[in-house]
């Protein structure tokens, strides 16, 4: 075992410690300069000087926040908790760094396949950070666009194409697998196949609108885009009626909606044409929106709100009936004209369908506050447009540029972290690594698993479910971790219990409460994870068996997970542990899983208090 | 009196500048960020999480997440109590002189304060100067500042983020109301359009009051209800059942003898009244107070409703060097306000390229 | 059932177009003039945002001949807390003025008329006002004073004329 110092860095939180004996009671010698085997760090990487950071390169190094650990409270109490801190991140230090996995350089080129403003919005800004771009487009040429595109915006765009923008054209993605660094597409053009590695890739298929489902004739209802030919006018004695429907059933989109008002203004500027826009909310929240829909009520549109589901449709369309909510009355109109507002819509790229490589559309596109700006789960796979939803304009832009720094910053190393080590030797090569991974980052290659060089973010979920140990992120080993546990339990004081707390979520909030001063029990030892998905049964188990009272897991809120399922797999994992507790006749209750955001430090605070208590 | 240079200046330290200089920072491009108050984090560091069985994406926990990567970021170089005074271009650059603003003794563990008047030089400036939410004040028929127990939507926020709820009385209360639209399309007021957040904003806090306090009955008066995607359509079935959705914009709020007294038009057109133990006002987004007078250090447009920056002014990537990221170009959400600036950053990045290509050819 | 075929789409730019009309298509519904409306606490027929709706689908003859018009009391609550700036008192001017037009004048408006047109004022001027006002020291006035024609805004011969009939 490597002889590890304690480097004190002093930081806002740290006062009133004596950094010689939270070493003493920690078990470590304070730093002798120059020199040494290994390290505990008091302060994160980041915020250490640039002198302690040259000196740790390549070295067993744990950097910790150990004011975002310690806590308010008397003196004697703190010092207890810093000693338990560094013990638990000297274990693991002592344990020695395993060699840099080799891996290969992850690709730089980017694929972008698709067309209209996302696609060369994201190919431009791809290529203006450097890297070499394939704009694989269906279509003839890069400014061709779908038809929910402005044109003239895209064609603009499109003319001012960095050089390092290859246009594929008549191009089709037919098969597409791995991870960041490391994508194999399968590219289908007038010439031939061929099969291309990438290091990102941005799905961007051209866009349309979907009509909604109403039993409409679709010789009478047309999309808001076709209008009637210029000319088209009723009479003083016989006027038009136009009805514009803009989300009856469902709501429409903002976006579907300020179409419609588009369209309606446009219909009631003929002579003597009555436009009726029929809707069940008036989702007026674009830019403009709510002055726009003004402007077409001033024009004379009739604003007809419908109960949701309330418009019947008769003869395909040429009679409607709802009633008016207002006067509580039945109206009916006879449209001459009908148009229909859809959201927009693209077609889903069949290899996406193939549920052995592609997760499901909810589990690949997550709707939550993590996954905006493009990001999908797999990381280095960007999908943004139409396919997502997204309303043409400024939306496309934005999630373009966001995608495409994102994965300029992934590819370049700017964040990314070491990719998981597998052993080889003990991998049974059960998938099981493959299948529980959102990001992508195991695959099966020849004979072994193979990890894509640039898309781990470190959640451990593998290492929690790997059945043979074979498997985990660099420093996030279960004996990594077991010995940090086990030193770190031998120094907590009182009632021990540890706190699994996710760095999304559970260790921001204890760091917050730190930093108001907030007394932790004395025995309880936190455990910063990068998910929660990384504390399986075996660490839980192992928690007991090394004198833990009890063991609370801090994860993300259902739908809030970085990595999809972390938190509702370590959920499982904590139920799962209680009932087997319970079998064994030592209480369930000394296992509990807590949703958690990192803005709800009192929350937290209160379970612990909570569940500490009941320990006893 | 300091001078430093930097490609990009930010002003604004909100969820949109902070993300603003992220997104900077993963191009490649070092900024300095200017924050006028002690602290990075803007509003958003008041709002709470209103996850109930399941997160509800409003976005508010992703600060945490921007504080710790801008943290490891030394590209971005933050400075808080900076209020930027006076600017002028000259030569393709902006010299924008910033100013030490008070210190109140609230120190932030990743901005530098300000200790002297500072001139920043800088290709390119980001506007995220956020926004001011609309002084309900204005609308005084709905009795803010006049009738106990009505309070702000963002007021009763922070009473449910330290997890209490109390009414007119200082009781909890047994039912609650939320007004939408103070502020918010309304031509009476000049403000012709949608704050877009507020609809989740308040039924999300509804959802928080029916979990911790499942008693208590919520009216939540309105005009329509604007759309948050997917989820948020399916959810909306469930929260029709839970709460009280009334169509109608109140005519006034009065004191009444058990809490402020709503009076609105049921749906047969008759006025009726009703009181409540508490009534919050959701206010609109306005554009931030310094929108004016940015507009003309910087020479920007401001767009029908007040913001800065028109839309096509931001996509042609402002000959002028100036971006504008988050609610200070308009009202949007925590994530939209993430995400937006991601453009701003983009075209700043691009403004930097054609000012580095004419250089060369120049 | 109110079939929008059968009604008249250019209603509503005929209320617009009355001086006072302009802001009636603006309404977007929103409920707070019925809420402060205290016609509407009275008569429970009577609402504000349903005259106007009944106006914008076009139910021409429905709002002119309805009786619930000539209701309102201009208190001006309405106005004051429209968002839209519909300035209902003053459409519903406009509306009465064409309905007055159309011959739907309710016979209280139209007596009205008669005395206003006959007398010169609301009520005849008899001997008995002349003798209460001079005890307050207060001038005779005249059933139809000089200044009669130039208020109605007729010419001389008309009331001459109108004197005779």
């Amino acid at each position: 075992m490597a002889r590890v110092c304690l480097i004190w860095v002093e930081r806002p939180g740290l006062e009133g410690l004596d950094p010689a004996e939270v070493a003493k009671r920690a078990g470590l010698s304070l730093d002798p300069g120059g020199a040494i085997p290994a390290a505990v760090v008091t302060a994160p990487e980041w915020a250490a000087p640039p002198a302690v950071r040259s000196r740790l390169a390549g070295k067993p190094a744990q950097w910790l926040d150990l004011a975002g650990e310690v806590g308010g409270g008397p003196a004697e109490k703190r010092l207890a908790r810093a000693a338990a801190a560094v013990a638990r991140a000297a274990g693991r230090a002592a344990l020695g760094t395993l060699p840099q996995v080799y891996t290969a350089q992850p690709a730089q080129t980017v694929l972008v396949a698709g067309a209209g403003l996302a696609a060369v919005a994201a190919a431009r800004q791809a290529g203006l950070l450097g890297h070499p771009v394939i704009l694989a487009t269906p279509f003839g040429r890069a400014a061709q666009a779908g038809a929910d595109d402005e044109a003239e915006e895209v064609s603009l765009l499109a003319a001012q194409l960095p050089a390092q923008v290859e246009v594929l054209a008549e191009a089709e993605l037919r098969h597409l697998s791995g991870a960041a660094g490391d994508f194999t597409a399968e590219l289908q053009t007038p010439q031939g196949a061929q099969l291309k590695r990438f290091g990102a890739v941005v799905l961007a298929p051209a866009g349309g609108y979907a009509p909604p489902e109403l039993g409409l004739d679709p010789e009478l209802a047309k999309p808001v885009a076709d209008l009637p030919p210029e000319g088209l006018a009723g009479s003083p004695d016989k006027w038009l009626q136009a009805a514009v429907i803009a989300g009856v059933d469902a709501p429409a989109t903002a976006d579907a909606f300020a179409r419609a008002v588009e369209a309606a203004l446009a219909l009631q500027a003929r002579d003597f044409v009555q436009t009726t826009l029929l809707f069940s909310e008036a989702r007026v929240a674009s830019e403009g929106g709510e002055r726009r829909y003004r402007e077409a009520r001033q024009a004379g549109v009739i604003a007809a709100r419908v109960a949701a589901g309330g418009l019947e449709v008769a003869q395909g369309g040429r009679l409607l009936k709802w009633r008016d909510l207002l006067l509580d009355e039945e109206v009916q109109l006879r449209p001459d004209l009908l148009a229909v507002a859809g959201p927009v819509a693209a077609a889903l790229p069949a290899f996406l369908a193939n549920p052995v490589l592609w997760p499901a559309w909810p589990q690949l596109v997550p709707e939550g506050p993590r996954f905006s700006g493009g990001r999908t789960a797999r990381s280095g796979l960007y999908i943004i447009g139409a396919l997502r939803g997204t309303a043409p304009g400024r939306a496309r832009r934005v999630e373009a540029a966001a995608a495409a720094a994102d994965l300029h910053d992934r590819l370049t190393q700017g964040r990314a972290t070491p990719v998981p080590s597998v052993r080889n030797t003990a991998c049974a090569s059960c998938l099981t690594c493959v299948r529980v991974c959102a990001h992508g980052v195991p695959r099966y290659g020849s004979d072994a698993i193979v990890c894509a060089p640039a898309a781990c973010v470190a959640c451990g979920m593998c290492a929690a479910e790997c059945p043979a140990e074979a498997i985990a992120p660099p420093g996030w080993s279960n004996p990594e971790l077991i010995a940090g546990l086990e030193a770190g339990l031998a120094k907590s004081a009182g009632t021990k219990a540890v706190l699994f707390a996710c760095g999304q979520s559970g260790a921001q909030a204890f760091a917050e409460l730190c930093r108001q001063g907030h007394e932790w029990p004395e025995g309880l030892l936190l455990y910063p994870v990068p998910c929660a998905g990384r504390v399986g049964m075996q660490l839980i188990m192992k928690a007991l068996s090394s004198g833990a009272a009890g063991i609370m897991v801090a994860g993300c809120h259902d739908g809030n997970c970085r990595s999809v399922s972390g938190n509702l797999r370590a959920r499982l994992r904590a139920g799962e542990t209680a009932a087997l507790l319970e079998r064994l006749g030592l209480g369930p209750e000394r296992v509990e899983f807590l949703h958690l955001a990192s803005n709800q430090p009192r929350r937290l605070a209160q379970a612990v208090d909570r569940f500490v208590s009941t320990l006893g | 009196m300091t001078i430093i240079s930097t490609p990009v200046l930010i002003l604004g330290g909100g969820v949109a500048g902070v993300s603003a200089a992220l997104e900077l920072a993963r191009r490649g491009v070092p900024s300095v960020l200017a924050e006028k108050g002690p602290r990075l984090g803007g509003r958003v560091r008041d709002f709470c999480c209103k996850a109930t069985q399941a997160c509800v994406h409003c976005g508010a926990c992703r600060l945490g997440d921007l504080l710790a990567e801008a943290a490891a970021r030394p590209e971005a170089a933050f400075r808080s109590l900076a209020l930027a005074a006076e600017a002028q271009r000259e030569g393709g650059v902006w010299q924008v002189e910033l100013r030490p603003q008070p210190d109140e003794g609230e120190a932030d563990p990743l901005a530098q304060p300000l200790a002297e008047k500072t001139t920043v030089n800088a290709q390119a400036v980001i506007l995220a100067v956020g926004y001011e939410p609309f002084d309900p004040r204005r609308k005084t028929r709905f009795g803010y500042g006049r009738v106990p127990g009505v309070m702000t939507a963002l007021e009763l926020e922070a009473m449910l983020g330290q997890g209490v709820l109390v009414g007119h009385d200082g009781q909890p209360p047994e039912s609650v109301a939320f007004i939408q639209c103070v502020g918010s399309r309304d031509e009476s007021l000049g403000n012709l359009y949608c704050s877009r957040v507020c609809c989740g904003f308040a039924l999300d806090m509804a959802g928080l009051i029916k979990e911790g306090w499942p008693e208590t009955a919520v009216t939540f008066f309105h005009m329509d209800v604007q759309g948050y995607g997917p989820s948020w359509e399916e959810a909306l079935p469930h929260m029709r059942q839970a709460i009280d959705f009334v169509r109608a914009m109140p005519g006034e709020v009065s004191a009444g003898e058990n809490g402020p007294r709503v009076c609105f038009a049921g749906p047969d057109g008759q006025p009726r009244s009703r009181e409540f133990g508490l009534v919050a006002l959701s206010q609109g987004l306005t554009p931030p107070a310094s929108a004016g007078a940015l507009s003309e250090m910087f020479g920007l447009n401001r767009n029908q409703d007040g913001f800065l920056g028109e839309d096509a002014a931001l996509a042609v990537s402002g000959a002028q060097g100036v971006f504008v990221a988050g609610t200070a170009q308009g009202p949007r959400g925590i994530v939209e306000s993430i995400d937006h600036a991601a453009l701003a950053a983009g075209a700043a990045m691009e403004s930097l390229f054609r000012a580095g290509k004419e250089a060369a050819h120049g | 059932m109110i079939s929008l075929n059968d009604c008249d789409p250019g209603f509503k730019f005929e209320v617009a177009a009355e001086p006072g009309g302009a802001g009636i298509k603006a309404c977007f519904a929103c409920a707070a003039c019925s809420a402060r409306c205290p016609v509407a606490g009275h008569r429970e027929e009577y609402d504000p945002r349903r005259i106007i709706r009944l106006t914008l689908l076009g139910r021409r003859e429905e709002v002119l001949s309805s009786p619930l018009i000539w209701l309102c009391s201009a208190c001006y609550s309405c106005q004051e807390v429209c968002p839209q700036q519909v300035r209902f008192t003053e459409v519903l001017t406009a509306i009465k003025n064409l309905a007055a037009k159309a011959g739907y004048a309710p016979p209280s408006a139209k007596q009205i008329a008669g005395l206003l047109a006959g007398h010169g004022r609301l009520l005849a001027v008899t001997e008995f006002e002349n003798e209460k006002r001079a005890e307050l020291g207060l001038p005779a006035v005249e059933e139809r004073g000089a200044d009669y024609a130039a208020i109605l805004g007729i010419a001389p011969e008309a009331a001459e004329a109108g004197e005779e009939a």
